[in-house]
């Protein structure tokens, strides 16, 4: 293929896709193979043109293409079973174009639509389709959904392939810390995603500087691969760890005096670690985290300290994200 | 906050300000304006015989459409708008005020008349057979219908010389586009009729551009001045909302807004070589961030996330997108103390008026904090509070009553707003528009 002119290459597998498509309804199963080939090819072959700066029209035009294939297997009998593989090419384009907003009459042709019984398809195609909703799910910050989404794709993924793995956990990761979950270090170490070891250890000692750094150390990396806002707003949860850090220490010095929490120990708190924050911004991450439940309790702004509830001072997400 | 780093809050001399301030317009250049246009008409007249403009059209596209045996077209119409057009117009009585020579509503003259957004029905002819390719290109991260709505125009087939005069060239294109944002500095009208009128001609500025397939470095400076012109009128539309036909021209401005913003990224994408950043290119992607930060919006039908992964380092990492960065996360933190000290130290006019709506947003939250987390037995002083919240202390106080917040006044007269307040709503017909004190600069403009 490199030795033709990439437009002459896509222009002869538009051409196959297109007489597939005519095709395709008096075909039975035994031709998906080359479907799949044929269409997988197309995709390569516009990736090519898009890499070289070429008018990504031609993506489009294979995506338009391959939206007449699913039309046409969306129909009865056994072919059907090739739609969620053709799904999953068209995914791929949209989020390589940033039209991902038309994945959402193919997701609801597959998840509502009658004629499809999810189970059905391939277990490869469903972890794929797992994989990309979840992903969308993660971009929209739609945390329950993407962690189901992208937990079945792991679940289900084929255990022999540690690539395939490590891209899901790549996504699953920030979703699960959103939701107040910590990955254990063997788990970064095994699928080599240590990007994420900081992240975690700042987490767990609340330590504000460290999230910081290692936001700004793999910046490039986690706005590539979209989950970069996600975990900025760790940030809350980390304040979080902070003060409840700052309460056990001094319930270990004076019990009696433990629940009250002065805003100029959080602003030395926070000096230790380099970082720079007034009492006004104290008290104004203090509000934030008693309106979203973070931190239960109340902040006194004439005698500047933070009075903690008798119980539960902190609670845990349990699995739920933080209140928007 | 202030007296910080160096920073150019003047909109005139602002550096995306080009088109805007280089026309300083009043009554007395009203006359010159017509003798500047015959220039034109002499420059425009002399290259529509020679092919000095096909040069310009298709550069970028040769080789990408070596497949493709698409000529693009080349107008040759001298004029602002063309004769014919103007003829009909007049006799039609179908002139924009700013259009009528001496105020009569069947005379205009060339240097007066542009010519208008045809949409529909329109009697242009274009030869296009493939569609141009950069059309596609253009709209690809658009909803919906592509800026200059081309599609419709497109089932006519032939091709002819009337086609071709009746599109402006380059050159023409570029005075009628500074002509055209001369008006935003005149205070004859209404801001509302200058919008209206430079709101269709504009667009139709870009379908003449898009019909030759114009994509090179000229372009990006005409449609960073027309996205400048909507991020403008964005602001200063907001100001009339109660009528309800602002209202609709307000909406029809973003949705012009971020199509053409679309078309600006498109032709920055088609103009990047390695590592070479357009000098305004940082701050009009910040605008796109800027424009995300009501709760889960989606102008342009894109996650920001996935629209940032896509984005070059050095555009994501320049002085503009951090601070546009910083004040999403601010956003999304609910940080209102380093919200307004972000804004009111860094923000450019533009920004400005892409965040202005979202500010009572997080005053809002502000107030839903306390009110919530504060303690009873101490309300919380309104004069510290409309500090932090760069906002007028009267102002402060009709905004709490706007939210369903009493206030109460001590023995030493100071206002208070007492916690725990169980009443506190969003206004129902949105906020009205309060004093921002980190911007005074920037409001006295109006």
């Amino acid at each position: 293929m490199a030795y033709m002119s990439m437009g002459e290459a896509h222009r002869r597998i538009t051409e196959y896709l297109n007489r597939f498509s005519d095709a395709i309804s008096s075909q039975d199963a035994s031709s998906f193979k080359s479907l799949f080939a044929i269409s997988s090819k197309c995709r390569l072959a516009d990736k090519e043109l898009a890499s070289n700066g070429k008018s990504p029209e031609k993506l489009k035009g294979a995506g338009s293409l391959l939206m007449k294939v699913f039309g046409s297997l969306a129909g009865k009998g056994s072919k059907r079973v090739g739609a969620l593989y053709v799904t999953c090419q068209l995914f791929k384009i949209y989020f390589k174009l940033g039209t991902v907003h038309l994945c959402r009459s193919v997701i609801r042709s597959i998840e509502t639509a009658r004629i499809f019984d999810f189970e059905e398809f391939p277990k490869r195609d469903k972890v794929t389709y797992m994989y990309h909703t979840g992903r969308l799910e993660v971009f929209n910050e739609n945390f329950p959904a993407a962690d189901q989404k992208l937990s079945y794709a792991l679940k289900h993924c084929n255990p022999q392939s540690e690539a395939n793995i490590r891209l899901i956990l790549k996504h699953l990761i920030p979703v699960k810390l959103s939701i107040g979950i910590l990955p254990k270090d063997r788990l970064l170490e095994k699928y080599n995603l240590l990007e994420y070891s900081h992240i975690v250890q700042a987490l767990r000692r609340g330590d504000l500087r460290l999230l910081r750094c290692a936001l700004q150390d793999h910046e490039d990396r986690f706005l590539r691969s979209g989950v970069y806002l996600v975990l900025e707003k760790l940030e809350l949860q980390v304040y979080q760890r902070l003060v409840k850090k700052i309460h056990i220490i001094q319930k270990q010095r004076d019990p009696s005096k433990a629940h009250q929490v002065k805003l100029e120990v959080i602003v030395k708190a926070l000096k230790w670690l380099e970082i720079d924050m007034d009492v006004d911004e104290v008290e104004c991450i203090m509000a934030i985290l008693i309106y979203k439940n973070l931190v239960k309790g109340y902040f006194a702004h004439k005698s500047k300290v933070v009075v903690l509830s008798k119980q539960d001072h902190f609670p845990k997400l349990n699995g739920k994200p933080v209140n928007s | 906050m202030e007296g910080g780093a160096p920073r150019n809050r003047n909109p005139s001399s602002h550096s995306v300000s080009t088109s805007f301030s280089q026309s300083s317009r009043s009554n007395a250049t009203h006359q010159s304006k017509v003798s500047t246009f015959a220039q034109i008409e002499r420059r425009g007249r002399a290259s529509s015989s020679s092919t000095s403009y096909s040069n310009i059209n298709t550069q970028h596209y040769a080789d990408a459409d070596s497949d493709s045996n698409f000529v693009p077209l080349v107008g040759t119409c001298p004029y602002m708008c063309p004769e014919g057009e103007r003829i009909q117009r007049e006799n039609l009585r179908d002139l924009a005020v700013f259009e009528r020579l001496n105020g009569n509503p069947r005379k205009s003259s060339p240097g007066l008349a542009v010519k208008k957004f045809s949409g529909g029905g329109c009697h242009i002819l274009v030869s296009c057979n493939p569609l141009p390719s950069l059309m596609n290109f253009f709209f690809l991260s658009t909803k919906g219908k592509p800026d200059g709505d081309l599609q419709n125009t497109f089932p006519i087939r032939t091709i002819s010389s009337k086609c071709a005069s009746d599109v402006r060239p380059l050159p023409v294109l570029e005075d009628t586009l500074k002509y055209l944002l001369s008006f935003l500095e005149s205070k004859e009208k209404p801001f509302e009729v200058v919008h209206d009128f430079v709101f269709d001609r504009t667009r139709s500025i870009r379908q003449d551009l898009t019909m030759q397939n114009i994509v090179n470095t000229k372009a990006i400076y005409m449609y960073e001045g027309m996205v400048k012109f909507h991020v403008v009128s964005h602001h200063k539309l907001r100001h009339s909302m109660s009528d309800p036909n602002i209202a609709s021209m307000h909406h029809l401005n973003m949705e012009q807004l971020t199509k053409t913003l679309a078309s600006l990224f498109s032709l920055y994408e088609a103009n990047r070589n390695s590592n070479y950043v357009h000098e305004n290119e940082a701050e009009f992607h910040s605008l796109n961030v800027l424009l995300h930060l009501g709760s889960y919006s989606k102008p342009m039908g894109e996650p920001l996330s996935l629209w940032f992964s896509r984005l070059s380092p050095l555009v994501l990492k320049s002085k503009e997108m951090r601070f546009a960065r910083r004040i999403l996360r601010s956003f999304r933190l609910g940080n209102y103390k380093d919200f307004f000290c972000t804004a009111a130290a860094q923000a450019s006019y533009l920004q400005y008026c892409i965040m202005e709506p979202y500010i009572n947003e997080v005053r809002a939250l502000a107030l839903s904090c306390i009110n919530f987390g504060g303690y009873k037995l101490h309300p919380y002083p309104l004069f510290e509070l409309s500090k932090q919240l760069m906002i007028k202390e009267s102002d402060l106080e009709t905004f709490c009553k706007s939210c369903g917040l009493e206030t109460c006044t001590d023995e030493s007269g100071n206002k208070l707003l007492p916690t725990k307040q169980d009443t506190f709503s969003h206004p129902k017909g949105g906020f009205q528009i309060y004093s921002f004190l980190g911007f005074q600069e920037y409001e006295s403009q109006f």
